[in-house]
Order: structure tokens, then C-alpha cells, then sequence
């Protein structure tokens, strides 16, 4: 069975809006439940939300690898050519970026809520995070059962 | 091959240069103008009157090619703008999917009563941007009432979740009241992980029931209204 792959450019909300949405549809074609593919949209959202507030531009890329054991998985790569996250541990903490506790003033500017790595965290199987010779690499995976 | 003087007005011509000349033109037939050409040329090296006939041919099946090479290339100009188009067509088609589930609109259902149905992918981003409007919009129109409708929504991260009843818990410092419909399963388990506080904030299981709960008070508050003001006029006169 073939490797099948979708990249989305990210740049701006807009972009960030059409993965996370495309996304969903994906993870539904590849035979993730209702429940699981809505949770992938929603770390696909996250991550490229990410992007557009910190990584300055990057990229989602989206594939289903059947082949992985036991039954296959999605997996979702987030690069970007942003600043490295220096903690990730610290970075998944719920208000908190890798640097330490964001203040609620600085959190209300940015947008969202200080949350989103720790939902990716929360909602994938697994996350990885790799640093690249220009940026950096999230990625998730959702295995499928 | 011979020719006669110009009193015959005659041209004779072996039947293997005829057939030559017919060959050729069943190259240009099929397209196959290097062919036709290089045929028309070898028939037309007699310098005769027939050569003519041959040397009109080939210029002609010349201009032919050239027409056709023309043509083939605004095609494929053609084509390619065509895919450029389709390409256009499905990114329009994938924006509008996503505007659809992105779109939270604030609908006035009537004076001071405030309709949030909340549709598609929620992350804290979004999360964060509806509580923002939510509370700017009833400020603004003076809001008594605001109903967030989640039906649909089965899934939320925990967080998300509980800054929903943040939201609604900001709605009612604002001194208007906040009602939840449409809350399922999904979401009353994630709420129930979290260990949310929800009193002073009302949750039903439709949109359609928090509407008809909205207009049976307001009757029952008119009512109440009337029959003060009834019972005054009676005490007074």
C-alpha cells in the first residue's frame, strides 16, 4: 500500500485554518474515528498556530504510513525556521513557553492561551522534536487501531 | 518524364513519381511533414512542369506544419493555464471549507440576548479569539443573556475545555448571564476530568431549550410586571 502525503506551507491564519480543516479530512480517509481525526485537526491547528506566532514560516506535512506496526499511523510533521525550543518539557506546561511562566498580559497579546504545546502533547501518541540546521521539527503521530 | 512542345497541352508523368507525390501527401496526413517534405523534394528534382505542381505542395505542407506547431503549442498554453485555474478553484474551495468551520458569528437573537454557535475545529487559538469577542460584543450591545452552543463539538483539549467555563464564568462578571447548550458526551467527560466549577452557569442539552427557557422567564418576568403593576392600580384606586 502506498505512502500517501500532503504538505501545507504555512504562513499565516488563513494557512494554519485550511491544515487543520484538510487535516481532519485526511485523518478520516485514513480510518481514524470521528473523535481522533477532530483531535488531530486539533493538534494540526496548534502546531501550525504555532508556526504562524513563533516559527515565523514553515510547513505541515501530513502522511499516512500504513506499513507501521501494528496497524499503521499518521504521522504530522510541523517544521518551521523559527528559534529552537530551548525546554521542551517546560514549553508543554500549560502557561508557560520554554523560557519560563508567561505572563497573562504577554499571553492575552500573543493570542491563544499559553496551552497549545501541552494540548499537542496531550492529544498525539506520541511528540518528537528535533532541531534543524534552520529551524526546528514537531512531530506527532496518531496511530491508527 | 518527356514533355512535348507547348502545342500538347499534355503533361506526362510516370505513374511511380504520381504515386510519390500521393505518398507524400498521405504523410501530411498524419502529420508526418519531415516526411511528406523530403519526399515532395527527391519526386521534384526534375526541373519540369509537373516539379511545379510538386514545388506548390511543398510549400504548402510547409505552412501546414507550421500552423500545426502553432496550434499544438497555444494548447498546451491552454492546458496549462487550465491547471493552473483547477489548482486555484480547489484552494478557493479548501478556504471556504475552513472560513465555514472558522466563522463564530454573534447573532443578536433578540434585544440583549446573545447566540454564540460555535462550529468545527476548536483550539485554544480560537478558543482564546471567541471568548474575546464574546465578551466585547456584550459590552456593546448590553447584553443580558449570552447562549454558547457547542453541539457539534465533541472533542476539545482539557485546557480548552476549561477555559470555555472561564469564558462563561467572564460572561457572568460582566453581570449577564451565560448558558451552555449542546453539551455531549465527549465534552462532559473532558469538563468532568478537569474538575470544572460550574455553578451560576446554566447548561441544556439544545440550543432550542435554552431559547425556550429564555422566553418562558421573560413571560414569567412580564407576568410578574403586570401583576404588580395591576395589584398598584387596584391599591390605588
Amino acid at each position: 500500500m502506498p505512502v500517501e502525503t500532503r504538505v501545507f506551507p504555512i504562513r499565516e491564519r488563513s494557512h494554519a485554518i485550511v491544515a487543520a480543516s484538510q487535516s481532519r479530512r485526511f485523518a478520516l480517509a485514513a480510518g481514524l474515528s470521528a473523535r481522533r481525526a477532530m483531535e488531530m485537526a486539533i493538534v494540526v491547528s496548534e502546531l501550525a498556530s504555532n508556526i504562524v506566532k513563533h516559527g515565523v514560516r514553515g510547513e505541515i506535512r501530513i502522511t499516512h504510513d500504513p506499513a507501521t506496526p501494528p496497524d499503521g499511523e499518521i504521522v504530522v510533521a510541523a517544521s518551521d525556521v523559527g528559534p529552537p525550543i530551548r525546554d521542551l518539557q517546560l514549553a508543554m506546561t500549560d502557561g508557560y513557553d520554554d523560557q519560563g511562566p508567561i505572563d497573562p498580559a504577554l499571553v492575552l497579546r500573543r493570542g491563544g492561551l499559553g496551552t497549545g504545546l501541552g494540548a499537542v502533547a496531550r492529544l498525539a501518541d506520541r511528540l518528537e522534536y528535533r532541531e534543524e540546521k534552520e529551524g526546528k521539527t514537531l512531530t506527532a503521530r496518531f496511530f491508527l487501531r | 518524364m518527356s514533355m512535348s512542345e507547348s502545342e500538347d497541352p499534355h503533361v506526362i508523368v510516370t505513374s511511380e513519381r504520381l504515386q510519390s507525390v500521393i505518398e507524400a501527401l498521405s504523410y501530411a496526413s498524419v502529420d508526418e511533414f519531415d516526411s511528406c517534405l523530403s519526399l515532395l523534394e527527391r519526386s521534384g528534382e526534375l526541373k519540369d512542369e509537373f516539379s511545379e505542381l510538386e514545388t506548390a505542395f511543398s510549400i504548402f505542407v510547409r505552412e501546414l506544419g507550421e500552423a500545426k506547431s502553432e496550434l499544438n503549442r497555444t494548447l498546451a498554453q491552454q492546458e496549462s493555464i487550465n491547471r493552473e485555474l483547477e489548482a486555484k478553484l480547489e484552494t478557493i474551495e479548501m478556504q471556504q471549507a475552513a472560513i465555514r468551520e472558522l466563522s463564530t458569528p454573534i447573532i443578536e437573537v433578540w434585544g440583549g440576548v446573545l447566540c454564540l454557535p460555535v462550529v468545527g475545529i476548536v483550539d485554544s487559538q480560537r478558543s482564546a479569539e471567541m471568548t474575546e469577542t464574546l465578551l466585547e460584543t456584550i459590552v456593546a450591545k448590553q447584553a443580558r443573556m449570552a447562549i454558547v452552543d457547542i453541539t457539534g463539538i465533541d472533542v476539545m483539549d482539557t485546557k480548552t475545555a476549561d477555559h470555555f467555563i472561564k469564558m462563561a464564568r467572564a460572561v457572568r462578571l460582566l453581570g449577564a448571564e451565560c448558558i451552555i447548550s449542546g453539551i455531549n458526551p465527549g465534552i462532559a467527560q473532558t469538563l468532568t476530568h478537569i474538575g470544572v466549577d460550574l455553578t451560576g452557569i446554566r447548561t441544556l442539552r439544545s440550543l432550542r431549550d435554552a431559547l425556550q427557557l429564555h422566553l418562558r422567564e421573560t413571560e414569567q418576568l412580564v407576568v410578574h410586571q403586570h401583576s404588580q403593576l395591576a395589584r398598584k392600580l387596584t391599591a390605588e384606586s
